[in-house]
Protein backbone atom coordinates (compact mmCIF):
# COMPACT_ATOMS: atom_id res chain seq x y z
CA UNK A 1 0.00 0.00 0.00
CA UNK A 2 1.89 3.37 -0.77
CA UNK A 3 2.21 5.34 1.79
CA UNK A 4 -0.29 8.70 1.47
CA UNK A 5 0.87 12.07 1.22
CA UNK A 6 -1.53 13.82 3.87
CA UNK A 7 -1.77 17.59 5.57
CA UNK A 8 -2.92 17.96 9.11
CA UNK A 9 -6.74 19.27 9.21
CA UNK A 10 -4.99 22.13 10.77
CA UNK A 11 -2.85 23.19 7.73
CA UNK A 12 -5.72 22.39 5.28
CA UNK A 13 -7.63 25.21 7.56
CA UNK A 14 -4.75 27.46 6.97
CA UNK A 15 -4.94 26.95 3.37
CA UNK A 16 -8.46 27.53 3.18
CA UNK A 17 -7.63 31.04 5.46
CA UNK A 18 -5.39 31.89 2.67
CA UNK A 19 -7.47 31.39 0.08
CA UNK A 20 -9.99 32.71 0.63
CA UNK A 21 -9.00 35.85 2.57
CA UNK A 22 -8.67 38.26 -0.75
CA UNK A 23 -10.11 41.29 -1.54
CA UNK A 24 -13.55 39.33 -2.49
CA UNK A 25 -13.89 38.58 0.63
CA UNK A 26 -12.46 41.65 3.04
CA UNK A 27 -14.82 44.45 3.48
CA UNK A 28 -17.80 43.07 1.97
CA UNK A 29 -20.96 45.02 2.16
CA UNK A 30 -23.63 41.99 2.09
CA UNK A 31 -27.14 42.10 3.20
CA UNK A 32 -28.62 39.32 5.19
CA UNK A 33 -31.28 38.43 8.14
CA UNK A 34 -30.47 38.64 11.66
CA UNK A 35 -30.73 34.72 13.53
CA UNK A 36 -29.93 33.81 16.88
CA UNK A 37 -28.06 36.79 18.15
CA UNK A 38 -25.81 36.23 21.07
CA UNK A 39 -23.86 38.70 22.99
CA UNK A 40 -21.27 37.34 24.47
CA UNK A 41 -18.80 38.32 26.64
CA UNK A 42 -19.11 41.92 25.09
CA UNK A 43 -19.09 40.34 21.60
CA UNK A 44 -21.88 39.62 19.38
CA UNK A 45 -22.52 35.69 17.91
CA UNK A 46 -25.24 35.49 15.41
CA UNK A 47 -26.15 33.64 11.64
CA UNK A 48 -26.62 35.44 8.92
CA UNK A 49 -29.10 33.91 6.42
CA UNK A 50 -30.88 34.46 2.95
CA UNK A 51 -34.17 33.17 2.28
CA UNK A 52 -35.59 32.07 -0.64
CA UNK A 53 -38.59 34.97 -2.36
CA UNK A 54 -41.37 33.06 0.03
CA UNK A 55 -39.03 33.84 3.18
CA UNK A 56 -39.62 29.78 3.82
CA UNK A 57 -36.37 28.09 2.77
CA UNK A 58 -33.12 29.13 3.48
CA UNK A 59 -31.02 28.83 0.55
CA UNK A 60 -27.77 30.72 2.49
CA UNK A 61 -25.89 30.74 5.85
CA UNK A 62 -23.16 31.81 7.63
CA UNK A 63 -21.45 32.06 11.06
CA UNK A 64 -20.73 35.44 12.00
CA UNK A 65 -19.82 38.18 15.07
CA UNK A 66 -18.98 41.39 15.97
CA UNK A 67 -16.03 41.72 18.10
CA UNK A 68 -16.62 43.76 21.43
CA UNK A 69 -14.56 46.78 20.31
CA UNK A 70 -16.46 47.31 17.44
CA UNK A 71 -19.52 46.15 18.81
CA UNK A 72 -20.71 48.60 21.43
CA UNK A 73 -19.94 51.80 19.12
CA UNK A 74 -21.74 49.71 15.70
CA UNK A 75 -24.84 48.43 17.62
CA UNK A 76 -25.68 51.57 19.67
CA UNK A 77 -25.05 53.82 16.69
CA UNK A 78 -27.67 51.10 14.75
CA UNK A 79 -30.18 51.00 17.21
CA UNK A 80 -30.56 54.36 17.54
CA UNK A 81 -30.86 55.27 13.97
CA UNK A 82 -33.63 52.39 13.52
CA UNK A 83 -35.37 51.98 16.63
CA UNK A 84 -34.78 48.85 16.12
CA UNK A 85 -32.87 46.03 18.30
CA UNK A 86 -30.27 44.23 16.54
CA UNK A 87 -31.89 40.84 16.98
CA UNK A 88 -33.30 38.23 15.43
CA UNK A 89 -35.76 38.55 12.36
CA UNK A 90 -34.51 42.05 11.04
CA UNK A 91 -32.22 42.92 7.87
CA UNK A 92 -29.44 44.19 7.45
CA UNK A 93 -26.82 45.36 5.15
CA UNK A 94 -23.43 44.61 7.42
CA UNK A 95 -19.88 45.01 6.07
CA UNK A 96 -17.71 41.54 6.54
CA UNK A 97 -15.10 40.12 6.04
CA UNK A 98 -14.55 36.33 6.04
CA UNK A 99 -12.41 34.40 8.09
CA UNK A 100 -11.11 31.42 8.76
CA UNK A 101 -10.18 29.89 12.19
CA UNK A 102 -8.77 26.72 12.67
CA UNK A 103 -10.65 25.68 15.65
CA UNK A 104 -13.86 27.27 14.60
CA UNK A 105 -14.36 26.86 10.83
CA UNK A 106 -15.25 29.40 8.40
CA UNK A 107 -17.23 32.22 9.23
CA UNK A 108 -17.67 36.27 8.82
CA UNK A 109 -16.40 39.04 11.06
CA UNK A 110 -18.66 42.52 11.06
CA UNK A 111 -17.36 45.70 10.92
CA UNK A 112 -20.07 47.88 10.32
CA UNK A 113 -23.78 47.98 9.93
CA UNK A 114 -25.78 50.30 7.66
CA UNK A 115 -28.95 51.43 9.28
CA UNK A 116 -30.31 53.25 6.11
CA UNK A 117 -30.90 49.61 4.78
CA UNK A 118 -32.59 48.33 7.69
CA UNK A 119 -34.70 51.29 7.93
CA UNK A 120 -35.94 51.03 4.47
CA UNK A 121 -37.01 47.47 4.71
CA UNK A 122 -38.61 48.30 7.91
CA UNK A 123 -40.29 51.24 6.27
CA UNK A 124 -41.04 48.40 3.12
CA UNK A 125 -42.47 45.75 5.41
CA UNK A 126 -44.41 48.13 7.16
CA UNK A 127 -45.84 49.16 3.89
CA UNK A 128 -46.97 45.68 2.86
CA UNK A 129 -48.78 45.17 6.46
CA UNK A 130 -50.29 48.56 5.52
CA UNK A 131 -51.68 47.51 2.37
CA UNK A 132 -52.67 44.11 3.21
CA UNK A 133 -54.65 45.72 5.87
CA UNK A 134 -55.96 48.00 3.15
CA UNK A 135 -56.45 45.37 0.80
CA UNK A 136 -58.59 42.99 3.80
CA UNK A 137 -61.00 46.41 4.63
CA UNK A 138 -59.89 46.77 7.85
CA UNK A 139 -57.57 49.45 8.16
CA UNK A 140 -59.63 52.22 9.28
CA UNK A 141 -62.29 49.62 11.38
CA UNK A 142 -60.55 50.25 14.76
CA UNK A 143 -59.80 54.18 13.93
CA UNK A 144 -63.28 54.91 13.29
CA UNK A 145 -64.96 53.20 16.19
CA UNK A 146 -67.14 55.80 18.62
CA UNK A 147 -65.80 55.79 22.25
CA UNK A 148 -68.99 55.80 24.79
CA UNK A 149 -69.43 59.17 26.65
CA UNK A 150 -67.57 58.58 28.98
CA UNK A 151 -64.71 56.15 28.90
CA UNK A 152 -64.05 54.49 32.55
CA UNK A 153 -63.49 51.20 32.42
CA UNK A 154 -60.00 50.43 31.11
CA UNK A 155 -58.44 47.02 30.32
CA UNK A 156 -54.86 47.35 29.88
CA UNK A 157 -52.38 45.18 28.17
CA UNK A 158 -49.08 45.77 29.38
CA UNK A 159 -45.95 43.81 31.26
CA UNK A 160 -46.40 42.52 35.26
CA UNK A 161 -44.57 44.75 37.23
CA UNK A 162 -42.88 47.08 34.60
CA UNK A 163 -42.33 50.97 35.03
CA UNK A 164 -44.61 52.01 32.09
CA UNK A 165 -47.95 50.65 33.59
CA UNK A 166 -47.04 51.53 37.22
CA UNK A 167 -46.55 55.24 35.36
CA UNK A 168 -49.56 54.39 33.85
CA UNK A 169 -51.94 53.34 37.12
CA UNK A 170 -50.28 56.64 39.45
CA UNK A 171 -50.85 58.82 36.39
CA UNK A 172 -54.49 57.96 36.07
CA UNK A 173 -55.66 56.93 39.21
CA UNK A 174 -53.77 60.11 40.79
CA UNK A 175 -55.49 62.49 38.35
CA UNK A 176 -56.42 65.88 40.52
CA UNK A 177 -60.48 66.28 39.73
CA UNK A 178 -60.60 62.55 41.03
CA UNK A 179 -62.06 61.20 37.91
CA UNK A 180 -63.18 57.66 38.68
CA UNK A 181 -61.82 54.63 36.46
CA UNK A 182 -61.95 51.05 36.57
CA UNK A 183 -58.90 49.22 35.23
CA UNK A 184 -57.54 45.93 35.12
CA UNK A 185 -54.52 44.44 33.71
CA UNK A 186 -54.13 41.75 31.27
CA UNK A 187 -50.62 40.78 31.35
CA UNK A 188 -48.72 40.12 27.98
CA UNK A 189 -45.22 39.76 27.07
CA UNK A 190 -44.01 43.44 25.89
CA UNK A 191 -41.21 42.65 24.43
CA UNK A 192 -39.43 40.13 21.46
CA UNK A 193 -40.49 37.59 19.44
CA UNK A 194 -42.85 36.47 21.53
CA UNK A 195 -44.97 39.37 21.86
CA UNK A 196 -47.18 39.67 19.36
CA UNK A 197 -48.58 36.03 19.73
CA UNK A 198 -48.93 37.13 23.86
CA UNK A 199 -50.54 40.81 22.71
CA UNK A 200 -53.40 38.67 20.74
CA UNK A 201 -54.02 36.50 23.60
CA UNK A 202 -54.47 39.16 25.96
CA UNK A 203 -56.62 40.93 23.54
CA UNK A 204 -58.84 37.96 22.91
CA UNK A 205 -59.20 37.60 26.38
CA UNK A 206 -60.40 40.99 26.66
CA UNK A 207 -63.14 40.85 23.57
CA UNK A 208 -64.48 37.75 25.37
CA UNK A 209 -65.97 40.19 28.14
CA UNK A 210 -66.05 43.14 26.03
CA UNK A 211 -69.19 44.31 27.55
CA UNK A 212 -67.20 45.26 31.08
CA UNK A 213 -64.61 47.58 29.54
CA UNK A 214 -65.09 50.71 27.48
CA UNK A 215 -61.37 50.35 25.91
CA UNK A 216 -57.85 48.92 25.66
CA UNK A 217 -54.53 50.27 26.38
CA UNK A 218 -51.60 48.48 25.51
CA UNK A 219 -48.72 50.28 26.76
CA UNK A 220 -45.01 49.49 27.58
CA UNK A 221 -42.35 51.30 29.10
CA UNK A 222 -38.45 51.04 30.66
CA UNK A 223 -38.21 48.02 28.23
CA UNK A 224 -35.25 48.82 25.78
CA UNK A 225 -36.43 51.53 23.47
CA UNK A 226 -35.28 49.89 20.66
CA UNK A 227 -37.12 46.75 20.51
CA UNK A 228 -40.67 47.69 17.89
CA UNK A 229 -39.19 45.34 15.81
CA UNK A 230 -41.60 42.62 16.95
CA UNK A 231 -44.90 45.79 16.89
CA UNK A 232 -44.65 45.32 13.03
CA UNK A 233 -46.27 42.58 13.07
CA UNK A 234 -49.46 41.84 10.59
CA UNK A 235 -51.04 39.23 13.01
CA UNK A 236 -51.14 41.63 15.66
CA UNK A 237 -51.39 44.73 13.21
CA UNK A 238 -54.82 43.06 12.19
CA UNK A 239 -56.33 42.33 15.69
CA UNK A 240 -56.21 45.64 16.91
CA UNK A 241 -57.78 47.18 13.69
CA UNK A 242 -60.66 44.44 14.05
CA UNK A 243 -60.60 44.97 17.77
CA UNK A 244 -64.54 45.89 18.86
CA UNK A 245 -63.20 48.58 21.31
CA UNK A 246 -61.57 51.36 21.05
CA UNK A 247 -57.63 50.72 21.09
CA UNK A 248 -54.89 53.35 22.76
CA UNK A 249 -51.61 52.37 22.06
CA UNK A 250 -48.45 53.92 24.28
CA UNK A 251 -45.17 51.81 23.69
CA UNK A 252 -42.82 54.08 22.63
CA UNK A 253 -41.37 57.47 23.06
CA UNK A 254 -41.88 60.13 21.25
CA UNK A 255 -39.82 58.85 17.67
CA UNK A 256 -41.34 55.15 18.11
CA UNK A 257 -43.65 54.19 15.04
CA UNK A 258 -44.83 50.93 14.54
CA UNK A 259 -47.49 49.60 12.17
CA UNK A 260 -50.37 49.69 15.12
CA UNK A 261 -50.05 53.55 15.61
CA UNK A 262 -51.64 53.33 11.89
CA UNK A 263 -54.44 51.04 12.70
CA UNK A 264 -54.91 51.59 16.85
CA UNK A 265 -57.97 53.99 17.49
CA UNK A 266 -55.23 56.50 19.77
CA UNK A 267 -51.58 56.65 19.29
CA UNK A 268 -49.61 58.39 22.00
CA UNK A 269 -46.09 58.45 23.01
CA UNK A 270 -45.94 56.69 26.32
CA UNK A 271 -47.85 55.35 29.36
CA UNK A 272 -48.23 58.51 31.07
CA UNK A 273 -49.37 60.27 27.86
CA UNK A 274 -52.15 57.53 27.80
CA UNK A 275 -53.54 58.06 30.90
CA UNK A 276 -53.07 62.14 30.14
CA UNK A 277 -55.10 61.80 27.01
CA UNK A 278 -57.76 59.70 29.08
CA UNK A 279 -58.09 61.86 31.68
CA UNK A 280 -58.43 64.53 29.72
CA UNK A 281 -61.44 63.06 27.80
CA UNK A 282 -63.13 62.56 30.87
CA UNK A 283 -62.22 65.79 32.27
CA UNK A 284 -63.92 67.10 28.95
CA UNK A 285 -67.19 65.24 29.75
CA UNK A 286 -67.18 66.76 33.29
CA UNK A 287 -66.74 70.28 31.82
CA UNK A 288 -69.64 69.42 29.35
CA UNK A 289 -71.60 68.36 32.57
CA UNK A 290 -70.32 71.84 34.29
CA UNK A 291 -71.77 73.57 31.34
CA UNK A 292 -75.37 71.65 31.37
CA UNK A 293 -75.90 72.47 34.45
CA UNK A 294 -75.02 76.49 33.98
CA UNK A 295 -77.31 76.27 31.19
CA UNK A 296 -80.04 74.86 33.11
CA UNK A 297 -79.71 77.34 35.85
CA UNK A 298 -79.70 80.17 33.06
CA UNK A 299 -82.59 78.43 31.37
CA UNK A 300 -84.74 78.52 34.82
CA UNK A 301 -84.21 82.02 35.48
CA UNK A 302 -84.64 82.97 32.12
CA UNK A 303 -88.24 81.47 31.93
CA UNK A 304 -89.04 82.40 35.37
CA UNK A 305 -87.81 86.30 34.21
CA UNK A 306 -89.62 85.86 31.52
CA UNK A 307 -92.91 84.81 33.21
CA UNK A 308 -92.12 87.85 35.36
CA UNK A 309 -92.01 90.27 32.73
CA UNK A 310 -95.03 88.93 31.51
CA UNK A 311 -97.12 89.13 34.50
CA UNK A 312 -96.01 92.84 34.98
CA UNK A 313 -96.87 93.53 31.31
CA UNK A 314 -99.92 92.13 31.92
CA UNK A 315 -100.76 93.94 35.30
CA UNK A 316 -99.01 96.96 33.19
CA UNK A 317 -101.72 96.77 30.63
CA UNK A 318 -105.20 95.51 32.30
CA UNK A 319 -106.05 99.26 33.37
CA UNK A 320 -105.96 100.86 30.15
CA UNK A 321 -107.80 97.19 28.34
CA UNK A 322 -110.16 97.88 30.80
CA UNK A 323 -110.90 101.18 29.96
CA UNK A 324 -110.67 100.27 26.45
CA UNK A 325 -113.31 97.79 26.51
CA UNK A 326 -115.11 100.37 28.59
CA UNK A 327 -115.32 102.52 26.03
CA UNK A 328 -116.66 99.61 23.38
CA UNK A 329 -119.00 98.36 25.45
CA UNK A 330 -120.69 102.22 25.85
CA UNK A 331 -119.82 102.76 21.74
CA UNK A 332 -121.85 99.60 21.04
CA UNK A 333 -124.85 100.72 23.69
CA UNK A 334 -124.92 104.07 21.21
CA UNK A 335 -125.08 102.59 18.40
CA UNK A 336 -127.41 100.07 19.70
CA UNK A 337 -129.38 103.09 20.64
CA UNK A 338 -129.31 104.49 17.21
CA UNK A 339 -130.63 101.69 15.24
CA UNK A 340 -133.34 101.43 17.96
CA UNK A 341 -134.61 104.88 17.41
CA UNK A 342 -134.28 104.09 13.61
CA UNK A 343 -136.52 100.60 14.64
CA UNK A 344 -138.96 103.15 16.14
CA UNK A 345 -139.37 106.00 13.53
CA UNK A 346 -140.25 103.15 11.07
CA UNK A 347 -142.77 102.02 13.72
CA UNK A 348 -144.72 105.87 14.30
CA UNK A 349 -144.54 106.11 10.28
CA UNK A 350 -146.33 102.27 9.52
CA UNK A 351 -148.60 103.46 12.76
CA UNK A 352 -149.80 106.44 10.68
CA UNK A 353 -150.20 104.16 7.62
CA UNK A 354 -152.38 102.41 9.27
CA UNK A 355 -154.20 105.43 10.91
CA UNK A 356 -154.71 106.50 7.37
CA UNK A 357 -155.80 103.12 6.00
CA UNK A 358 -158.52 103.18 9.13
CA UNK A 359 -159.72 106.33 8.65
CA UNK A 360 -159.97 105.52 4.63
CA UNK A 361 -161.80 102.68 5.63
CA UNK A 362 -164.22 104.70 8.02
CA UNK A 363 -164.62 106.71 5.24
CA UNK A 364 -165.51 104.75 2.78
CA UNK A 365 -167.41 102.78 4.94
CA UNK A 366 -169.95 105.78 6.03
CA UNK A 367 -170.51 106.78 2.16
CA UNK A 368 -171.23 103.19 1.33
CA UNK A 369 -173.82 103.28 4.31
CA UNK A 370 -175.48 106.15 3.25
CA UNK A 371 -175.60 104.77 -0.27
CA UNK A 372 -177.42 101.97 0.66
CA UNK A 373 -179.64 103.79 3.23
CA UNK A 374 -181.05 106.08 0.33
CA UNK A 375 -181.53 103.39 -2.46
CA UNK A 376 -183.32 101.11 0.34
CA UNK A 377 -185.65 104.45 0.84
CA UNK A 378 -185.99 104.50 -2.76
CA UNK A 379 -186.91 100.74 -2.45
CA UNK A 380 -189.41 101.25 0.53
CA UNK A 381 -190.86 104.45 -1.75
CA UNK A 382 -191.67 102.01 -4.64
CA UNK A 383 -192.18 99.08 -2.53
CA UNK A 384 -195.46 101.42 -0.87
CA UNK A 385 -196.64 102.89 -3.88
CA UNK A 386 -196.73 99.10 -4.89
CA UNK A 387 -198.49 97.67 -2.22
CA UNK A 388 -201.84 96.63 -1.61
CA UNK A 389 -202.62 99.52 0.92
CA UNK A 390 -202.46 101.82 -1.21
CA UNK A 391 -204.86 100.04 -3.71
CA UNK A 392 -207.20 99.94 -1.15
CA UNK A 393 -206.88 103.34 -0.02
CA UNK A 394 -207.96 104.48 -3.56
CA UNK A 395 -211.46 102.71 -2.76
CA UNK A 396 -210.24 99.10 -4.25
CA UNK A 397 -211.09 95.90 -2.16
CA UNK A 398 -210.26 92.31 -2.03
CA UNK A 399 -212.87 89.73 -1.77
CA UNK A 400 -211.78 86.74 -0.55
CA UNK A 401 -213.17 83.22 0.00
CA UNK A 402 -211.83 81.05 2.73
CA UNK A 403 -208.80 83.25 2.47
CA UNK A 404 -208.25 83.00 -1.20
CA UNK A 405 -208.83 86.14 -3.39
CA UNK A 406 -211.74 86.08 -5.41
CA UNK A 407 -210.82 87.14 -9.49
CA UNK A 408 -213.94 85.66 -11.03
CA UNK A 409 -217.58 85.85 -10.17
CA UNK A 410 -217.59 82.09 -11.17
CA UNK A 411 -215.84 81.14 -8.06
CA UNK A 412 -219.27 82.20 -6.02
CA UNK A 413 -222.16 80.56 -5.31
CA UNK A 414 -225.45 82.07 -3.10
CA UNK A 415 -225.00 80.76 0.09
CA UNK A 416 -221.15 81.57 0.18
CA UNK A 417 -219.26 83.58 2.81
CA UNK A 418 -217.06 86.12 1.54
CA UNK A 419 -214.53 88.48 3.32
CA UNK A 420 -214.19 92.08 2.13
CA UNK A 421 -210.89 93.54 2.82
CA UNK A 422 -211.39 97.03 2.80
CA UNK A 423 -208.71 100.12 3.45
CA UNK A 424 -209.72 99.95 7.18
CA UNK A 425 -210.80 96.94 8.10
CA UNK A 426 -212.52 94.20 6.39
CA UNK A 427 -216.74 93.15 6.27
CA UNK A 428 -217.92 89.82 6.02
CA UNK A 429 -221.12 89.08 3.76
CA UNK A 430 -223.08 86.41 2.26
CA UNK A 431 -223.91 85.66 -1.44
CA UNK A 432 -227.64 85.79 -2.41
CA UNK A 433 -227.63 85.51 -6.12
CA UNK B 1 -101.45 68.98 36.44
CA UNK B 2 -99.96 65.72 36.60
CA UNK B 3 -96.66 65.61 38.08
CA UNK B 4 -94.12 64.35 35.63
CA UNK B 5 -92.55 60.47 36.04
CA UNK B 6 -88.89 60.07 36.40
CA UNK B 7 -87.10 56.89 36.47
CA UNK B 8 -84.77 56.22 39.13
CA UNK B 9 -81.41 57.75 38.26
CA UNK B 10 -79.48 54.53 39.68
CA UNK B 11 -81.41 52.58 36.94
CA UNK B 12 -80.09 54.71 33.91
CA UNK B 13 -76.74 54.63 31.83
CA UNK B 14 -74.82 57.46 31.49
CA UNK B 15 -75.89 58.07 28.38
CA UNK B 16 -79.29 58.51 29.32
CA UNK B 17 -78.90 60.13 32.54
CA UNK B 18 -77.36 63.00 30.19
CA UNK B 19 -79.65 62.70 27.28
CA UNK B 20 -82.44 63.59 29.63
CA UNK B 21 -80.75 66.39 31.03
CA UNK B 22 -80.23 67.56 27.12
CA UNK B 23 -83.97 67.19 26.95
CA UNK B 24 -84.76 68.88 30.34
CA UNK B 25 -82.68 71.88 29.02
CA UNK B 26 -84.34 72.13 25.89
CA UNK B 27 -87.47 72.01 26.57
CA UNK B 28 -86.69 74.64 29.10
CA UNK B 29 -84.82 77.02 26.81
CA UNK B 30 -87.83 76.51 24.40
CA UNK B 31 -90.57 77.25 26.53
CA UNK B 32 -91.70 74.00 26.57
CA UNK B 33 -91.91 72.81 29.83
CA UNK B 34 -95.25 74.00 31.82
CA UNK B 35 -94.37 77.01 34.61
CA UNK B 36 -95.54 74.26 37.32
CA UNK B 37 -93.43 72.20 36.29
CA UNK B 38 -90.47 74.19 36.32
CA UNK B 39 -89.47 72.82 40.13
CA UNK B 40 -90.01 69.27 39.70
CA UNK B 41 -87.99 69.76 36.28
CA UNK B 42 -85.26 71.77 38.08
CA UNK B 43 -84.84 69.02 40.79
CA UNK B 44 -84.53 66.19 38.52
CA UNK B 45 -81.88 68.16 36.51
CA UNK B 46 -80.25 68.66 39.64
CA UNK B 47 -80.38 65.02 40.64
CA UNK B 48 -79.32 63.90 36.98
CA UNK B 49 -76.23 66.29 37.16
CA UNK B 50 -75.50 64.73 40.65
CA UNK B 51 -75.47 61.59 39.71
CA UNK B 52 -73.88 61.99 36.76
CA UNK B 53 -70.97 63.94 38.52
CA UNK B 54 -70.52 61.10 41.07
CA UNK B 55 -70.34 58.32 38.00
CA UNK B 56 -67.51 60.48 36.62
CA UNK B 57 -65.43 61.27 39.71
CA UNK B 58 -64.43 59.67 42.98
CA UNK B 59 -63.80 60.40 46.38
CA UNK B 60 -60.35 60.82 47.94
CA UNK B 61 -60.88 57.70 49.59
CA UNK B 62 -61.78 55.77 47.07
CA UNK B 63 -58.75 56.67 45.12
CA UNK B 64 -56.61 55.73 47.54
CA UNK B 65 -58.04 52.15 47.98
CA UNK B 66 -58.05 51.76 44.40
CA UNK B 67 -54.72 52.52 44.30
CA UNK B 68 -53.55 50.48 47.47
CA UNK B 69 -55.42 47.51 46.17
CA UNK B 70 -53.85 47.83 42.56
CA UNK B 71 -50.18 48.33 44.10
CA UNK B 72 -51.09 44.90 46.60
CA UNK B 73 -51.72 43.27 43.32
CA UNK B 74 -49.21 44.03 41.78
Amino acid sequence: MPEQQAITLEQLNQQIRSLITCADTQNVWVTAELSDVAPRGGHYYMELLQKDDDGRNIIARSRAMIWANRASSIISKFEHATNQRFATGIKVMVCVSASMHPVYGLSVVISDINPEFTLGDLMRRRQEILNQLQQDGVINDNRQLQWPAVAQRIAIISAQGAAGYGDFINQLFGNNQHLRFNARLFPAIMQGERSPESIINALNTIAQEQDEWDCVVIIRGGGASADLASFEHYELALNIAQFPLPVVIGIGHERDITVLDFVANMRVKTPTAAAQWLISKNAAVLDQLQQTATNITLAVTERINGCKTQLSHIEGIIPSVARIAIERSKNSLQRNMLSLSAVSNRIVASRARLDNIALMLRNNATSLTMRASDSLAATSRLLNALSPQATLNRGYSITRINGKAVTAATQLNPGDVITTQLADGQVTSTINQ
Amino acid sequence: MSTPQFTPVKEMSYNQALAELESILQKMQNNECDIDQLAAYTRRASELLGECRSRLTATDQELQSILASLENAN
